[in-house]
């Protein structure tokens, strides 16, 4: 992977984890543009629209860097009174900015920086925790210019909020990258390994009257044994306890062979369960694995 | 119906959250804008419940939530916090917290969460 991908990668998981927020706290429809690289030198803030409010967050451990999120001050009046369930459209710009103005819109700028990191930690396989955020407001671009100590990697991605304007900056440090390719290379090496092991499958199940085989899907929560006089005797209201911790995955089988692992999840209220790892080699002929067809084992 | 103290450094969440227990009648005896006024108000409030935010400055609140628990093992505390990791979450009910509600929420989930807490 290239530097460049990296970074575009970066860019886009924490501009869509900026977006998904933005549009809960605002209840309104965001657009956001395609990541830009800024070149090096080059001031990914001389062009914003002032007078602007930045609010800014550092990582404290796992990952040097930061994010910059810049909006315009009509922005900040529009998204406050959003959170606050007015009518932001109706809201025009005004010379002050209220408290409870600022605070809404660091808060919401807090909770926009969570969920980047969020997406930063999901991305890097490690935690990333971050500083509470601190406010600045710009009335020129050259204030905004000199405001952020430039890293050797600058993106930003753009937003319309509340038909106003709005920035995110990411600054890159060098070490960054190193460890965001490492990051995707491993998890390219992964789905291309999971991927020849489909393949693999695929082939052995080639015939369309194979195909056609029904097969049976389940998810499983836990597991447990107990001897045979505890468990005719068990009542209603008896309590039985499962191998699995809650923030465990559950165990996914096909015709009674373990195939994977996943997450439970909700769709149109009925559950549903998100493959988190596809065993190596599941599906292919060993029979060594478990059949929990019988009742417990 | 609680006596609630509610603790986030964004004047704004604290409006919100005061606004929404109000509504549904809790009392509000106080409020915190960091992990230290959270210790400091929990010792002189004794409140029947609270809400703590995580990322703060001076002290963060599982710092917050860990002291107030060392000294009052069964105080009722409700995370409120935009940090949704997973360990964040797992951390914070080790530690002992009553519930974990991520921003942005819903008023009924935070209603929902201190009803719970309550029971």
């Amino acid at each position: 992977m290239t530097t460049e991908d990296a970074l575009i990668k970066l860019a886009e998981s924490t501009g869509a984890a900026i977006a998904q927020v933005l549009e809960i706290v605002s209840s309104a429809t965001i657009e956001r543009s395609p990541v830009m690289i800024i070149p090096s030198g080059q001031s990914p803030l001389s062009t914003i629209p002032v007078p602007a409010v930045a609010a800014d967050v550092s990582y404290m451990n796992g990952a040097t860097g930061g994010n910059v999120f810049v909006m315009t001050r009509l922005g900040v009046r529009r998204l406050a009174a959003a959170m606050m369930g007015m009518d932001a459209m109706e809201i025009a710009d005004s010379e002050e900015l209220s408290e409870l103005d600022q605070s809404a819109a660091a808060e919401a700028m807090n909770q926009m920086m969570a969920a980047a990191a969020g997406a930063t930690s999901a991305v890097l396989g490690e935690e990333v925790d971050i500083t509470p955020p601190e406010t600045r407001f710009f009335a020129t671009p050259n204030e905004a210019a000199d405001a952020y100590e430039l890293t050797p990697h600058v993106t930003t991605v753009g937003f319309t909020l509340l038909g106003e304007p709005c920035r995110l900056v990411q600054l890159v440090p060098n070490a960054f990258v190193v460890r965001m390719k490492e990051a995707f290379d491993e998890l390219d090496a992964q789905a291309a390994a999971d991927n020849r092991s489909r393949a693999e499958i695929g082939e052995r199940i080639s015939s369309d009257s194979v195909r056609a085989v029904p097969v049976r899907v389940w998810a499983e929560l836990g597991r447990t044994q107990m001897p045979v006089g505890r468990a005719v005797g068990l009542a209603t209201g008896a309590v039985i306890e499962l191998d699995k911790a809650p923030d465990d995955p559950v165990d996914l089988f096909v015709n009674g062979r373990l195939f994977g692992t996943g997450r439970l999840l909700l769709v149109d209220d009925e559950w549903a369960v998100r493959i988190e790892s596809v065993l190596p080699g599941a599906g292919a002929d060993d029979t060594s694995d478990v059949t929990p067809e019988g009742g417990p084992n | 119906m609680a006596r609630v103290l509610i603790v986030d450094d964004a004047a704004f969440m604290r409006k919100m959250l005061s606004d929404v227990l109000a509504k549904a009648g809790h009392e509000v005896v106080g409020e915190g804008a960091n992990g230290a006024e959270a210790v400091a108000q929990y010792q002189s409030l004794r409140p029947d419940i609270m809400t703590l935010d995580i990322t703060m400055p001076e002290k963060d609140g599982l710092t917050a939530l860990r002291e107030i628990l060392s000294m009052e093992p069964a105080a009722k505390v409700v995370m409120c916090s935009a940090l949704g990791q997973e360990s964040k979450v797992l951390e914070a009910i080790k530690a002992g917290a009553k519930d974990f509600v991520v921003k942005p929420f819903q008023p009924d989930r935070v209603l929902d969460a201190i009803g719970k807490a309550l029971a």
